[in-house]
C-alpha cells in the first residue's frame, strides 16, 4: 500500500493558490516554485496564471485564489469592495520596486525627445508642449483603473500640468494588446509593467520615454497579498511562503542570475515571450538599463507603511476612493509585523521603523536597521516632493 | 422592454449559441462586441449588461470606471447575498457587468443561461483535450516500442514491460517516461547527423 502512495508522489504541505500575471516581476514567485523553496517551507504552492487583473480580484474575492502577486491599489480596492464584493487582505511583504515604462508611439516619442533636448525641459513638459496644438486629446493606455500605472502616470503628467480627462484620455488596454493598439492608433502610448514596453520597442511600435524611476525612484510596484482568513488559519505556512519569496528575491536580484531567470520566465507556461525582452528589466540583465525591477536590495521586500499611505493618498487625489481612514487601512493591510516575524530566522537586517520619509533621498543613503544598516537607493519624486505618510513612527 | 446585452466572447460557436438562446427568450437583445476598443463598443451599444469570457484579458478594460459608465459598473452579483451564484459563474469562466442598474433578479436567468453554456463548452473542451492526450500517448508508446524492438531486438511484450518497469523505477507516469524516451532518442539521432 505504501508503495502505491509513493508512486503517486503525494503532495504535502499547506496548499496555497497564488495568482500571477505574465509580467517580469512575477519572477520571485516563479523562482520560489521552480526551485522548490515553497515546498521546503511546507507550502504546497499552485501558481495560477491569470489573463487579467479583474480575474485576480474576483478569484481572491470569491476564494478561488488564496494569494496573488498584485498591484497594491487593486488590493485596497478589493479590501474596500470598490469593484465587487469585499475581501479582507493582508500584505506581508512587497515583491518589487520599479519596472514600469511610459511608452509613446514612435513618432510622438521622437518629437517629445527633440522638444525636450531643444528647450532643455523635462520629458513631461516636452510632452505638454507637443500636445498643445492637437485637436483631440492624446489617448494613453493603462493596465487597470486601480493600478500603480494609473497613479504613476497621472503623477508624472500632473508635474507638467497635464490632467487625465482634460488633456489626455486614459483608457484601459491589456498590456498584451498594447503593441497592436499602438500600431493601429487606438492609443498613442501606454504605461505598463515589464516586459511590455520593451516588446513594443522591439516591434518598432513605441519608444520608452520614462520608467517608474523617472516618476518616483524606487517606486513600490507589486506586493504579495494574501486573503486575511487564509493568513489567520495558516500562520506557519504564511511565514514559510514569505521566507520562500525572500530567498527567491535574493536569487532574482543577483546580476549573475539574470539570464537564468529570464530563460525561466520566458517559458510558455509563464510569460511565453522572448527571454531577451524579459532580460532587459531584470537586475544585471542590461548594460544600459532604462527600466529595471528590484526584488531584494534596498529593503525591497519590506512592506513600508509609507508606501501604502502614498498609494491611498494618490487614490484619494484622483477620486478613486471615498472618505476612508487611510492610516487605519494602511496599518490593517500592510503587515510589517508579519514580514518581521517571517524573515527573523533568516538573519537578514530589518528596518527599525515601519515608515520612512518618501522622496527625502536624492542620493544613496543608509537605512537604520538591525543588526546592520541597509544600503538604500535614492527615493526622490520627479517633482521633488517629500511625502511624510505616517506621523507616528514606531521604533523597533 | 428587452435588456440590451453586450456579449464579448471570441469562441464563435459558444457566442452564437448564447446569442440565439437569449434572443429567443425575448428578454434580451444581444449585441456582439466588434473590434478591440471595448469602451467604444460600450458607448455604441449602451448595454444594460455585459457578459464576457473570463479568459480574455479585455476584462480589465471594462473595469475602467470612467470610460465605461458614469456610475461604477457592478461586477457580477456584488451587493447581493448570493455568492454561490457568482462562484458558479467564475468556475464556469464567465463574468458579467451590470451597467444600468437593472434589477439583479432580471439578470439572474440571463447569467444562468450563460453559465450553463460555458459549462457545457468547458466540458466538451476538457473531453477533447483528454482524447487528444490519450491518442498522443498511444502513438508515443507505439513509437517507443518500435525503437526498442529495432535497437535492442526486444519482442513487443518485452518492450512494453521494459517501459512499464522504467516508469515504476522512476516513480513516474508511463506517458511521461515514454515521451522523454522518444524525445531523447530523436535528439541523439539529430545530433549524430553530420
Amino acid at each position: 500500500m505504501s508503495e502505491v502512495v509513493a508512486l503517486k508522489n503525494p503532495r504535502s504541505g499547506t496548499r496555497l493558490r497564488i495568482g500571477f500575471l505574465r509580467l517580469t516581476d512575477s519572477a520571485p514567485a516563479i523562482v520560489a516554485q521552480e526551485f522548490g523553496y515553497f515546498a521546503e517551507e511546507g507550502v504546497d504552492a499552485d501558481l495560477v496564471e491569470e489573463p487579467s487583473w479583474a480575474n485576480i480580484a474576483d478569484k481572491l474575492a470569491y476564494g478561488f485564489l488564496d494569494a496573488a502577486v498584485i498591484i497594491p491599489p487593486l488590493a485596497f480596492a478589493i479590501e474596500l469592495g470598490l469593484r465587487g464584493i469585499s475581501q479582507k487582505l493582508v500584505i506581508p511583504c512587497n515583491i518589487s520596486l520599479g519596472g514600469n515604462t511610459i511608452t509613446l508611439a514612435r513618432d510622438l516619442a521622437l518629437q517629445v525627445r527633440e522638444t525636450a533636448a531643444k528647450n532643455g525641459i523635462s520629458t513631461p513638459h516636452a510632452l505638454a508642449k507637443c500636445l498643445a496644438g492637437r485637436d483631440r486629446p492624446l489617448s494613453l493606455g493603462i493596465v487597470h483603473a486601480y493600478s500603480t500605472h494609473n497613479l504613476l502616470l497621472r503623477y508624472w503628467l500632473a508635474t507638467a500640468g497635464l490632467e487625465a480627462g482634460r488633456d489626455v484620455r486614459l483608457s484601459v488596454v491589456p498590456p498584451a494588446r498594447a503593441v497592436e493598439a499602438l500600431q493601429s492608433g487606438q492609443i498613442g502610448g501606454f504605461c505598463a509593467g515589464a516586459p511590455w514596453g520593451e516588446i513594443a520597442a522591439r516591434a518598432g511600435a513605441g519608444i520608452n520615454v520614462a520608467s517608474s524611476d523617472d516618476v518616483w525612484r524606487g517606486a513600490p510596484e507589486k506586493a504579495f497579498a494574501v486573503r486575511a482568513s487564509w493568513a489567520e488559519e495558516n500562520p506557519a505556512a504564511l511565514k514559510g511562503a514569505v521566507r520562500a519569496l525572500a530567498r527567491a528575491a535574493q536569487f532574482c536580484d543577483a546580476p549573475e542570475n539574470a539570464s537564468y531567470t529570464g530563460a525561466l520566465l520566458s517559458r510558455q507556461k509563464y510569460l511565453g515571450v522572448d527571454s531577451h525582452a524579459i532580460l532587459s528589466s531584470l537586475p544585471g540583465g542590461a548594460i544600459a538599463p532604462d527600466n529595471q525591477s528590484r526584488f531584494w536590495r534596498g529593503a525591497a521586500m519590506f512592506p513600508w507603511r509609507s508606501h501604502a499611505l502614498w498609494f491611498l493618498q494618490q487614490m484619494a487625489r484622483w477620486d478613486l476612493i471615498g472618505n476612508v481612514d487611510t492610516q487605519a487601512l494602511a496599518a490593517r493591510v500592510y503587515r510589517s509585523d508579519l514580514y518581521r516575524a517571517s524573515v527573523a530566522s533568516l538573519g537578514v537586517s530589518l528596518p527599525k521603523t515601519d515608515s520612512k520619509s518618501e522622496g527625502a533621498h536624492a542620493v544613496r543613503w543608509e537605512l537604520d536597521a538591525s543588526p546592520n544598516p541597509i544600503a538604500m537607493d535614492p527615493d526622490s519624486f520627479c517633482d521633488g516632493t517629500v511625502f511624510e505618510g505616517a506621523p507616528d513612527k514606531v521604533t523597533f | 422592454m428587452p435588456l440590451t446585452i453586450l456579449l464579448i466572447d471570441t469562441e464563435e460557436n459558444r457566442a452564437r449559441a448564447l446569442e440565439d438562446k437569449l434572443s429567443q427568450s425575448g428578454f434580451a437583445r444581444v449585441v456582439r462586441a466588434e473590434g478591440p476598443d471595448l469602451a467604444q463598443a460600450v458607448e455604441r451599444a449602451k448595454p444594460d449588461l455585459v457578459i464576457i469570457d473570463m479568459a480574455l484579458p479585455d476584462r480589465d478594460a471594462l473595469e475602467d470606471i470612467r470610460a465605461v459608465s458614469a456610475a461604477s459598473p457592478v461586477v457580477m452579483f456584488a451587493g447581493t447575498d448570493d455568492p454561490a451564484f457568482a462562484q458558479e459563474a467564475i468556475a464556469a469562466g464567465v463574468c458579467s457587468y451590470n451597467l444600468s442598474g437593472v434589477a439583479l433578479q432580471d439578470v439572474r436567468p440571463i447569467m444562468a443561461s450563460a453559465i450553463a453554456l460555458f459549462k457545457r463548452y468547458h466540458h466538451v473542451e476538457t473531453e477533447l483535450a483528454a482524447a487528444k492526450a490519450l491518442l498522443n500517448e498511444r502513438r508515443l508508446i507505439e513509437r517507443a516500442k518500435a525503437i526498442l524492438m529495432k535497437n535492442r531486438k526486444m519482442t513487443e511484450p518485452e518492450a512494453y514491460r521494459w517501459l512499464q518497469k522504467k516508469a515504476m523505477n522512476e516513480s513516474r507516469k508511463l506517458a511521461q517516461v515514454v515521451a522523454d524516451f522518444v524525445a531523447d532518442v530523436e535528439n541523439q539521432k539529430r545530433e549524430s547527423k553530420p
